[in-house]
């Protein structure tokens, strides 16, 4: 029997093609704007993290469990007797949900050139393995980023530069409260500094090798403060669940804390959330334009059948049937209207991904928040909210007619006949 | 015959009320100048000392020893003989500028005043608390807050509270001194919420270059149970000539 049905409805829709297509357009640039929308906001909170967590912040970080947030210098991982820091890296970067892991050694002092001194925070670094999970060698302004080669090379935000006054090729002195209690000194050549829009960064960072604030903070070489971990996927929630799983996997061989960036940036967490909560009721509006235009249609289109449905019901078609009838003509007419709408909307999801779109502004990108924000929005696909809209989209359409449909089966195919 | 009876009762008021305000002007002065003495124990115009630093944290024990030369206490000289990481570290302070000279670096940098206010080489004292004690009095209104025997010994205790326009980071001193011999016992650090903070305790009191002085010095920051850091005088000499040269930046080097 619904062989037959559908078969019926196929050919009901067909039997006025204009009326078809219309329905079928509305219905699909509904869907289309959606996807806009939904892309546009997806990449919105998807560049947020991104310029949150891709300059020193990485998406996840393991600490030793009493490191963060005060940061002590003999809280390394492991302990007093350091940690297998090959092993341990290894580990990360072999679960699935891992892209990249790095150790960074952290430490604060003093760098001093001729004239001036500045209080600055010391970051070591492993040059090849940190580019993996963070983009700082891509904001260098001045010189280069750092190589293994020369061991006692730093590069400095730009401000902090200007303020001691040291361009690429001067010498510096660090000073610093080492892990004996000693004080760490020595003499460091600036090979290049970064700019990035951050002035927390541009003025009080200053990036060298691992291996040589090992030396000024008289740590050993498995003695490491910090694992930061780029993730495939960086999103809120998958970001706290990987965090999460991966914490339980390393403390099999020694306690750690393994934290993501929510929980390291609660204030970017914050805004992600809150930017996700605009993001939900933009895309309701947007749906509810969409709605309205369906249920438009799909009533008049129905309505305007009264007569032809008064005839089925005079040749004997059950209601039952008939609102089956109905129902599967919406669906048909749903599915092909995503279709239609996918087909309309991916060449423009596909150029907001890889092209974006330009917000203008001369400065280029500025900062809002801790967050870095580009002249060119980009894109991104966010499959869930695609297949939300759909689905929603779908329902709306079938309910939209069911409520006709009901109407027209309790017609008494008499009266209805009359009907122009 | 009743109102110049009220005059007169209106006029021994008001001397009586004159004398009291004279006595308590007396009583300031007299704290300001044992708190003044305190301040300066171990300035004169011209002294050496040889001390020690024990530093005791819970992971950690290191065992400093440094020469000090100092002219009022506008020019001092800190040079770090042991342990072996740090020896030949100088610390020169003229003309209000501080300056560190590294050997290891081989290089002489000047301080900023941020850093005076950090944790002096792994210990519980700054940089300030080493090279600008005197400026307590300058800085603070000085109370008496108590008089009377304290584990049987007479003893006054002083409260420094900032002054209104001064830069300080405490927010509360007290200073505990013994009344017979002007020595002090117990000196505690207030942030501004009113929560101690660090306390430092005198102890060990000698003759030294006919000057009385505590010769044992113990900073101890609240909340940890273990960590404290003591200084002690080994050797001090007061008012013994010490060459201009002594303090210029070339000397740092050694």
């Amino acid at each position: 029997m619904s062989g037959r049905l559908l078969r019926l409805a196929w050919r009901n829709l067909w039997r006025n093609p204009r009326r078809t297509l219309i329905t079928m357009v509305a219905i699909g640039l509904g869907y289309a704007m959606l996807l806009f929308v939904a892309c546009l906001m997806a990449g919105l909170r998807h560049q947020m993290v991104e310029s949150g967590t891709d300059l020193v912040l990485s998406d996840a970080e393991v600490h030793a469990p009493n490191y963060y947030p005060d940061r002590p210098t003999s809280q390394t991982l492991g302990e007093r007797d350091g940690t297998d820091v090959s092993a341990l890296i290894n580990a990360i970067a072999a679960d699935p949900r891992v892209a990249a892991a790095s150790p960074r050694v952290y430490g604060y002092g003093l760098v001093s050139a001729t004239h001036e001194s500045a209080g600055a925070e010391l970051l070591g670094v492993v040059p090849d393995q940190e580019q993996k999970i963070t983009v700082l060698q891509s904001r260098m302004v001045k010189g280069s980023y750092l190589t293994g080669r020369i061991a006692k090379s730093v590069v400095m935000g730009d401000k902090l530069a200007t303020t001691i006054g040291v361009e690429v090729g001067s010498e510096i002195v660090l000073l610093t409260p080492a892990a004996d209690g000693s004080t760490g000194n020595d003499l460091y050549t600036v090979v290049g500094m970064f700019h990035t829009g951050l002035d927390a960064m541009d003025r009080n960072l200053v990036l060298m090798p691992l291996a040589s604030l090992q030396e000024l903070l008289r740590l050993p070489p498995g003695r490491i403060h910090e694992v930061g971990i780029k993730l495939l996927d960086s999103d809120i929630t998958a970001a706290t669940k990987t965090a999460a799983a991966l914490e339980v996997q390393l403390s099999k061989s020694f306690p750690v804390r393994v934290r993501a960036w929510p929980e390291l940036a609660p204030e970017l967490a914050d805004y992600v959330q809150f930017n996700r909560r605009v993001t939900f009721i933009l895309f309701l509006i947007f749906f509810l334009l969409a709605v309205m235009g369906i249920v438009n249609t799909m009533l008049m289109a129905i309505v305007a059948r009264t007569r032809e449905l008064g005839m089925l019901l005079a040749v004997g078609m059950r209601p039952v049937q008939l609102v089956g009838l109905i129902v599967a003509e919406a669906a048909i007419l749903a599915g092909g209207s995503l279709v239609l709408g996918a087909a309309l909307g991916s060449p423009v999801l596909w150029y907001l991904q890889v092209h974006g779109l330009y917000l203008g502004g001369s400065r280029g990108a500025i900062s809002l928040g801790g967050v870095v924000v580009g002249p060119l929005w980009y894109g991104r696909q966010d499959f869930t909210a695609y297949t939300q809209a759909a689905l929603g989209l779908a329902v709306i359409a079938v309910v939209s007619a069911l409520y006709p449909a009901l109407r027209a089966a309790r017609f008494r195919p008499a009266e209805a006949l009359r009907k122009v | 015959m009743r109102w110049q009876k009220g005059i007169v009762a209106v006029c021994l008021a008001l001397i009586s009320l004159n004398v009291g305000q004279i006595s308590q002007a007396a009583d300031d002065q007299r704290a300001q100048e044992i708190v003044d003495g305190v301040a300066r124990l171990f300035t004169s115009k011209s002294t050496t000392a040889t001390v020690d630093m024990q530093i005791t944290k819970e992971d950690l024990q290191r065992k400093i020893t440094m020469q000090f030369w100092s002219v009022d206490e506008s020019n001092i000289l800190i040079r770090i003989r042991s342990p072996q990481e740090d020896a030949g570290t100088a610390i020169l302070k003229v003309g209000g500028k501080i300056w560190y000279y590294l050997p290891k670096a081989n290089r002489t940098v000047k301080i900023p005043t941020s850093m005076m206010m950090s944790p002096w080489m792994g210990s519980d004292f700054t940089l300030n608390d080493l090279v600008k004690q005197s400026r307590l009095t300058n800085d603070y209104v000085i109370a008496t807050s108590f008089n009377g025997l304290r584990d049987g010994v007479a003893m006054s205790e002083y409260t420094l509270t900032p002054k209104p326009a001064a830069v300080v980071v405490w927010g509360k001193i007290t200073l505990e001194v013994r009344k017979a011999d002007r020595m002090p016992v117990l000196q505690r650090y207030y942030d501004e919420d009113g929560r101690l903070v660090r306390e430092l305790t005198f102890s060990e009191y000698k003759t030294v270059s006919g000057r009385l002085i505590p010769t044992r010095l113990v900073m101890r920051p609240m909340g940890q149970a273990v960590e404290q850091t003591t200084i002690t005088y080994e050797k001090i000499n007061f008012d013994e000539p010490i060459s201009e040269e002594t303090f210029s930046r070339k000397n740092l080097k050694q």
